[in-house]
């Protein structure tokens, strides 16, 4: 049972940190209350994490085989990847952190399926272009329609609020499908969890990070894209669910983060502004090579360092 | 169905629609004392109709701070807010100029010149018309309907006329044998007179804009 707390505080800071990408920008801009996002979404995520959250677990724990030391291990590994990347200030993916650390798992036993990494590398490639795709049809097709509803400014306001629940709830779902495979799959791997298990675990901890410790993010994620228009903030927010929602499908866990910086990078497109600084489109270029390989180097170091003994010499 | 879900949101929209409403009253009533004032100075008839300006205008400022609370009570998204907050101060100079024309009328006892009483009403008939199509305008701005555009060209027209009819009576003031002092007075009064019609043009463009904002 304490084997599952590293994983239990990966699912934590993910929730506290990744909550912010799903309604950080109708909290911050006091479109919606924080306690009815932050129940929403942790709502909708063990919702999310228990109805489709297979697909995930059965790839990331289908990457190498693990033994229960090993599953602690990788979860050590991406944790304290996560932290290091968050203090030097990169936009971090808790996926990449955890396979990354599975990958140097599977270099020390001599096992990766390589198809389904290639499946996993593609996808993190994807998730921000998906993003960006995403919300530019999106953005074209309702912006059509929004302008030739007939209704009064007080039911367009009303209409827009409720559109940000409703896709602010989906991208809850969406996350808590697409991530809970980051929290428990190697626990599923290590034969010490279910799938259902990991599913509710996951789901749990996720949830419990969104309630106890998602405000100040959420608070503070928002005045990065303050710039945002409500229309165009509903946009990005149903654009990154439904880009989440498609690579759980495919069940690979991404970035929520990415998708927002492709789907904000969307916006800036159909408006010929700039949204995102070149430096944080570097930051996050950079944080795509750094993250996974930090994780495996940790992960390769700490398995080596516990079969280390102390002999007495 | 959105109504159902909002009573706060219809209140707002009611103390809206009533805040044009009495804006309307007033520019009645003030268009009637300022005729009444042309006809008959410093009248019985002028000091009520001056006193329900007032009245009205007093109002006007208790539904504003009724509709600042709910905005306080977090009332529509925060876009909305300050987009509406920012047009209703605007509009509500108007009612401010009214009130000061006849507040200069009555307290400096102005009494005005036979030959100016034409060009006095025609400045004050057309500048409450560009006023009464901005009320159309904002109601369109709310209703989110087309057309705003040409309200707002209408009440252009509106002001550029004004504004030839106030050079036009300074000037007049300036080659007329009156007494200097009052030449002063009525200066400042055309002035006045003719800062409605400004009003009512800048906050016109500034409807047209929040109306292309909210295009997406």
């Amino acid at each position: 049972m304490y084997s599952l707390f590293g994983g239990i505080f990966l699912g934590w800071s993910l929730g506290a940190n990744d909550a912010s990408n799903i309604f950080g920008t109708a909290v911050s801009s006091r479109m919606i209350k924080f306690w009815t996002a932050a129940l929403l979404a942790s709502i909708f995520v063990i919702l999310g994490a228990l109805i489709s959250g297979q697909a995930g677990i059965e790839t990331l724990k289908g990457l190498t085989s693990f033994d229960i030391s090993q599953a602690v291990i990788s979860s050590i590994a991406a944790a304290l990847t996560v932290s290091a990347m968050t203090f030097l200030g990169l936009p971090v993916s808790t996926s990449q952190a955890v396979v990354g650390a599975i990958i140097g798992i599977g270099i020390i036993n001599g096992q990766l399926s390589f198809t389904g990494l290639g499946k996993v590398l593609i996808c993190w490639f994807t998730t921000p272009v998906g993003g960006t795709l995403i919300t530019i049809i999106l953005y074209k097709l309702l912006a059509f329609g929004y302008n030739h509803l007939k209704i009064s400014l007080f039911r367009s306001d009303q209409l827009l609020r409720m559109c940000l629940i409703v896709s602010g709830s989906y991208g809850a779902y969406a996350l808590g499908a697409n991530n809970v495979a980051n929290v428990t799959a190697v626990f599923v791997g290590a034969g010490t969890l279910s799938i259902f298990g990991a599913a509710l675990i996951g789901g749990l901890s996720i949830a419990f990070g969104i309630l106890t410790f998602s405000k100040p993010v959420m608070e503070t994620i928002g005045k990065k894209l303050v710039s945002l228009d409500p229309f165009s903030a509903l946009m990005v927010s149903m654009a990154v669910g439904i880009t989440i929602h498609i690579y759980t499908i495919i069940g690979v866990p991404v970035s929520s983060s990415q998708a927002v910086v492709g789907s904000v990078l969307g916006i800036g497109i159909i408006k010929g502004a700039s949204t995102v600084r070149v430096q944080t489109l570097k930051n996050i270029l950079l944080a795509w090579f750094l993250t996974p390989l930090i994780a495996c180097l940790i992960a390769v170091l700490i398995t080596f360092g516990s079969y280390l003994e102390y002999t007495g010499h | 169905m959105f109504r159902f879900f909002s009573k706060q949101e219809n209140r707002l929209e009611d103390l809206i629609y009533k805040y044009l409403e009495n804006f309307q009253l007033i520019c009645e009533n003030f268009e009637k004392a300022v005729f009444s004032c042309i006809r008959e100075p410093l009248c019985e008839e002028f000091n009520f109709l001056k006193e329900q300006t007032d009245k009205y205008e007093s109002k006007a400022d208790d539904i504003i701070d009724e509709i600042n609370n709910l905005m306080y009570s977090k009332v529509l998204i925060p876009d909305s807010r300050e987009d509406i907050m920012k047009l209703l101060h605007a509009l509500d100079k108007i009612p401010g100029y009214l009130e000061i024309v006849l507040f200069m009328i009555k307290y400096q006892k102005l009494v005005i010149p036979e030959k100016f009483f034409k060009d006095i009403q025609e400045l004050i008939k057309i500048s409450l018309e560009a006023c009464e199509t901005l009320s159309k305008q904002v109601v369109g701005f709310i209703k989110k309907e087309t057309g705003t555009r040409n309200f707002m060209n209408t009440i252009d027209k509106h002001e550029s006329h004004c504004d030839y009819i106030e050079k036009r009576l300074i000037q007049k003031t300036f080659t007329s044998n009156i007494d200097p002092f009052v030449k002063l007075q009525l200066k400042e009064l055309i002035i006045c007179m003719g800062d409605i019609s400004d009003q009512a043009d800048r906050v016109s463009k500034m409807v047209n804009i929040l109306s292309m904002k909210r295009m997406v």
